[in-house]
């Protein structure tokens, strides 16, 4: 009788009562670590996939399958972030042709995540001066925000922002013509 | 909405960045009984709220929050939890910066972004009994009583 007390006291948290680090695979398949950091110095470093360590006294990890509690925490999460990179027509705020289709895509996903945000960053190729292509970074973001303010995106959701030649995506140098360079990058989350 | 008012709303969104009460990432999903509380006041969760640090994120029996932060980390809030955003600093420039999050009760489960690539232990998740240094990138991590 006296060993079962221990049992219905843990049902009664619902099961998740112990201090615990439950280690998943990455998303990519990969796998990471988190460490138990001691606060002198001292760690211990869980790296085994599909395990779980006790965080009360010293770490302990074991192998261990996730619980429907935790498959459902794991089902919540919110889906990976989304890139698009747009590219533009040399000294223009003019979408490349082939960037078209890429643009719908964009807007599909800005409309299917609930509590959307979207960062929208501009570039430009090193041909002509910085201030010239700050400016230009800065009214290609602004083109995009634009676009997806006209299909009826809350504005107060999106950043636009500029950053010229600095962060090329094809290393050039100055005064390149570069179309790879000359292009809005836009993170979905 | 004409050109004016986007360059005047992507000025202001610049403006905000740096103050003290700056966005650090949004709600996504809530359900059940799930609420922040900010300082004294308590704000109600719906899609597209947005989080500062200091915020402690609370759930009821059935309650789950979804969130995102600006550095691509991602959180779910599960059941009868308790926990808070402590510290959360990002340069969005540089992809670095510094999280802290104490998981007081209940659990959550994480995905990490930016900040923990940015350097060793740059973020953190402390429970009542163990301080963890996170290097990626998808765990739970519970607390109980």
């Amino acid at each position: 009788m006296r060993a079962l007390l221990p049992i219905a006291a843990m049902a009664l948290l619902g099961g998740c009562a112990t201090n615990s680090l439950v280690l998943l695979p990455s998303e990519d398949g990969g796998h990471g670590a988190v460490a138990v950091l001691d606060g002198k110095g001292g760690e211990t470093v869980v790296s085994q996939p599909n395990s779980r360590t006790r965080l009360a006294g010293r770490p302990t990890t074991a192998a261990y399958q996730v619980k429907p509690a935790e498959q459902a925490l794991l089902d919540g999460l919110p889906p990976k972030p989304a890139q698009f990179i747009l590219y533009f027509k040399e000294g223009t705020t003019d979408l490349t042709p082939e960037s078209q289709p890429r643009l719908e895509e964009l807007l599909a996903e800005v409309r299917r995540r609930p509590g959307v945000e979207a960062q929208v960053t501009g570039y430009t190729d090193t041909l002509g001066s910085d201030d010239d292509n700050d400016r230009l970074s800065q009214r290609r973001a602004e083109e995009v925000l634009e676009v997806l303010a006209a299909q009826g995106i809350d504005t107060g959701l999106l950043t636009a922002v500029g950053r010229g030649e600095r962060s090329l995506l094809v290393k050039t140098g100055d005064g390149v013509r570069e179309p790879a360079n000359r292009r809005v990058e836009v993170i979905v989350r | 909405m004409n050109s004016r008012s986007i360059v005047a709303l992507v000025a202001l969104a610049i403006a905000a960045q740096p103050g003290l009460a700056a966005e650090i990432g949004r709600v996504k999903r809530s359900t059940g009984i799930a609420t922040i509380e900010r300082g004294k006041a308590k704000v109600p969760t719906a899609p597209g709220t947005q989080l500062q640090t200091g915020d402690v994120l609370v759930t009821g029996k059935d309650g789950q929050i979804a969130l995102t932060f600006i550095d691509d980390t991602r959180f779910a809030v599960g059941p009868n939890s308790r926990v808070a955003l402590s510290q959360f600093a990002y340069d969005r420039t540089r992809q670095t910066g510094s999280f802290l999050t104490d998981v007081n009760r209940g659990s959550v489960a994480v995905v990490s972004g930016q900040i923990a690539k940015s350097g060793r232990d740059a973020m953190k998740v402390r429970t009542p009994t163990a301080l963890l240094g996170v290097r990626g990138t998808r765990f739970i991590v519970e607390a109980g009583k």
